[in-house]
């Protein structure tokens, strides 16, 4: 059986996906956000397209926004507003890791029943994309923390690029720079509301969050 | 030049970031008046796109660029007076904010690519945050997160459902752009499969931000405290800008024979917001959270009618045209009446027909428009869809929908007369400026109108769009 490169780093990502379930701090998911940004820009310099100039500069810039100015500026509005540093789980983290461990297992089944017809070979490339979604997913309903609900939105974007950049969409890089524009200015305007909420509540649980209802 | 129609708000907005106060509003109203008369031209010359794998003049676009661009300039002029009376803290940033925005929904109905789709639409969220939170309020603030993340969220799977509608293609079309109108042509030989599953992740990324139930829980909380002239374009144009996304998979979808899949989750997704509505307006307590309600009903219809086919969505887009032009209108009202009590309770509101005279006949009329009553054209839009519904033999649910709408009626006329008629001891706060005024007449006054008479290159400009999905006169 032969493994490549890709497959090896994409199962780092997996192992990260678990340890993002299960970790009780803001500033463990920022660092797992920059590692698996930077694994999932790098993963079109091996898909084998013919890169061009101009190609390799995108997915460079894609490299550096995805995997640092991001969580990046999500770290300096931490910082700024000195925000306290638990996720402040709805589900316990026990229980976390478990559901981890089920959604790895059930992207694993669900990519290997899909014809994804996959151009690169990859054989853990659909499952990571998927589990980086549905973890994000998870971030977002599970943790009352604003900063871990952003955390969540990244990965989840994250893992829309992957399907992309794997299923080799052919969309053009001035295109996907467009949407990684409408990311990170995305994250940014986020951040701010991150900082005023803090600014504002002295905390960034959601709980408080709740005072408009019918 | 089709590019030069967005890229002069999104110049200008840029701009009146760094202007002192009265600068920034007389170039608010100088950039509706140029990009009216932009729109206007784009819509007699139809050129060529200069991007033309990205952009495109299409019918339905078109239409949403018109009233867009109509609603924006005289919601300008409202604004003008607006600002003066209320105190906004950094107005910089406010007008900045709404030419940016204008920029952002003018792309959308320019764009034919659907990633560039996306992307603009994504761009309206983040130009009109800002907006929501004027008045730095903690409620504002609530508001704010929510809208940019419940937003976000949706409209990234959204970007999910385009990636799927772009792997639909797979290797029989490796040239062939992704655009709407080159998807469309091509559409047979789709894989049906993913092309499925792409409409349902885009229904529910743009549904999001269109507002129909289950996914509409930030739109009462941003347009209750967004600022008027903000929750004017936000319900007025914002939400069709999302549904246009929605259309226009929906073409592919026809055009690749799969509309009944399609037609059917439109019309459950519409009939759900509708009952939300009904429900939730029947207890409002405040007026800008009860126009907010009414206007998740109204995309309700309009999904609604795309769903159900043929003459529906001809009354669909009827719909979206009428409840643009009443809904601003009601909520450039709401302003003024904001402005007046001071309070957005409905309690604390009272005898309005005394104590704003011209607020309440605008307000009033708005109100029998958004009701489905003639001589306003919704009503017209309504019964298309109701005789559609019926002829197409869905009766269980034209029934929900005729029942509901008469919940909401009762429930809406209900909050209406207290507003208007009711005992209220509270001095009236402003004055009553023709510039406070005068826009929402001109509003109601074009619905009015077009009810009657639409010329023939309107008339013609819809039927384009219509006929694209199955749809027309018949």
């Amino acid at each position: 059986m032969m493994f490549n490169p890709v497959d090896i780093i994409l199962s780092f990502v997996l192992l990260s996906v678990l340890f993002s379930f299960g970790t009780d701090r803001v500033l463990i998911l920022i660092k797992l956000l920059g590692f698996q940004g930077v694994v999932i820009s790098i993963i079109p310099f091996f898909i084998g397209h013919d890169m061009s100039t101009g190609g390799t500069v995108f997915t460079l810039a894609t490299l550096v926004i995805r995997g640092f100015i991001i969580p990046l500026s999500i770290f300096v509005a931490i910082r700024k507003g000195a925000i306290r540093r638990v996720v402040e789980p709805i589900v316990g983290y026990h229980a976390s890791i478990l559901c981890g461990l089920a959604v790895i297992i059930g992207a694993t089944y669900i990519s290997g029943r899909l014809d994804f017809g996959s151009v690169s070979g990859f054989k853990l490339l659909e499952p990571t994309a998927i589990a980086l979604l549905v973890t994000g997913m998870f971030l977002l309903m599970a943790r009352r923390n604003a900063i871990a609900m952003v955390i969540g939105y990244i990965m989840m974007e994250n893992g829309i690029y992957l399907v992309g950049s794997g299923l080799s969409v052919g969309t053009r890089h001035i295109v996907e720079f467009g949407i990684l524009l409408d990311v990170l200015a995305g994250v940014m305007i986020m951040a701010v509301i991150l900082r005023n909420i803090k600014q504002t509540f002295d905390d960034v649980d959601t709980a408080l969050l709740r005072t408009l209802k019918d | 030049m089709v590019e030069i129609v967005f890229l002069t708000p999104f110049i200008t907005g840029l701009v009146a970031f760094f202007l002192p106060k009265i600068i920034g509003r007389f170039l608010l109203v100088l950039t509706g008046a140029a990009h009216l008369t932009l729109s206007f031209m784009l819509w007699r010359d139809q050129p060529q796109a200069i991007f033309d794998q990205y952009f495109a003049v299409t019918p339905e676009g078109m239409l949403s660029l018109l009233v867009i661009s109509l609603l924006f300039f005289l919601i300008s002029i409202y604004t003008v007076g607006f600002l003066k009376e209320s105190q906004i803290k950094s107005e910089g940033l406010f007008t900045g904010a709404m030419l940016v925005f204008l920029a952002t929904m003018t792309m959308v109905t320019l764009s034919d690519h659907i990633m560039v789709m996306w992307i603009a639409i994504e761009a309206t969220t983040l130009a009109s945050a800002p907006l929501i939170n004027t008045h730095r309020s903690t409620a504002s603030l609530e508001a704010t997160w929510k809208y940019v993340l419940i937003c976000s969220v949706g409209i990234a799977m959204a970007l999910l459902g385009s990636v799927l509608v772009a792997f639909s293609m797979g290797q029989a079309n490796v040239g062939t752009p992704i655009s709407f109108s080159a998807l469309a042509g091509v559409a047979k030989t789709l894989d049906p499969v993913w092309l499925k599953a792409g409409f349902v992740f885009i229904l529910v990324g743009y549904g999001t931000k269109m507002g129909l139930a289950p996914m509409h829980t930030w739109l009462p909380d941003a347009h209750s405290e967004a600022p008027s002239p903000a929750s004017a374009l936000l319900s007025g144009v914002l939400l069709n800008c999302a549904f246009l996304g929605i259309f226009k998979t929906n073409k592919i979808m026809v055009a690749a024979g799969l509309e009944d899949f399609s037609g059917g989750i439109l019309m459950v997704f519409g009939l759900l917001s509708i009952l939300a509505a009904a429900t939730f307006i029947l207890k409002q307590n405040e007026y800008k959270r009860m126009l907010a309600y009414s206007s998740i009903e109204n995309m309700g219809i309009i999904a609604f009618g795309t769903g159900v086919g043929g003459l529906g969505v001809y009354g669909a887009v009827i719909c979206m045209l009428h409840h643009s032009l009443i809904k601003s209108s009601l909520f450039l009202s709401s302003g003024n009446i904001l402005l007046g009590y001071g309070d957005r309770l409905i309690k604390n509101t009272g005898n309005l027909v005394n104590g704003m005279p011209r607020t309440f006949v605008a307000f009033f009329a708005g109100f029998i428009g958004i009701a489905g009553f003639p001589p306003f054209g919704l009503f017209i839009g309504e019964l298309c869809i109701i005789v559609a519904a019926f002829k197409a033999g869905f009766h269980l649910a034209v029934t929900v929908f005729i029942l509901s709408l008469c919940v909401i009626f009762a429930g809406f006329a209900n909050q209406i007369m207290k507003i208007s008629f009711e005992e209220c001891n509270t001095v009236i706060k402003i004055q009553e400026k023709a510039s406070m005024v005068w826009p929402q007449y001109l509003l109601l006054l074009t619905s009015l109108v077009l009810c009657f008479f639409i010329p023939d290159s309107l008339n013609q400009t819809i039927s384009d769009a219509v006929t694209a999905i199955g749809g027309g006169l018949r």
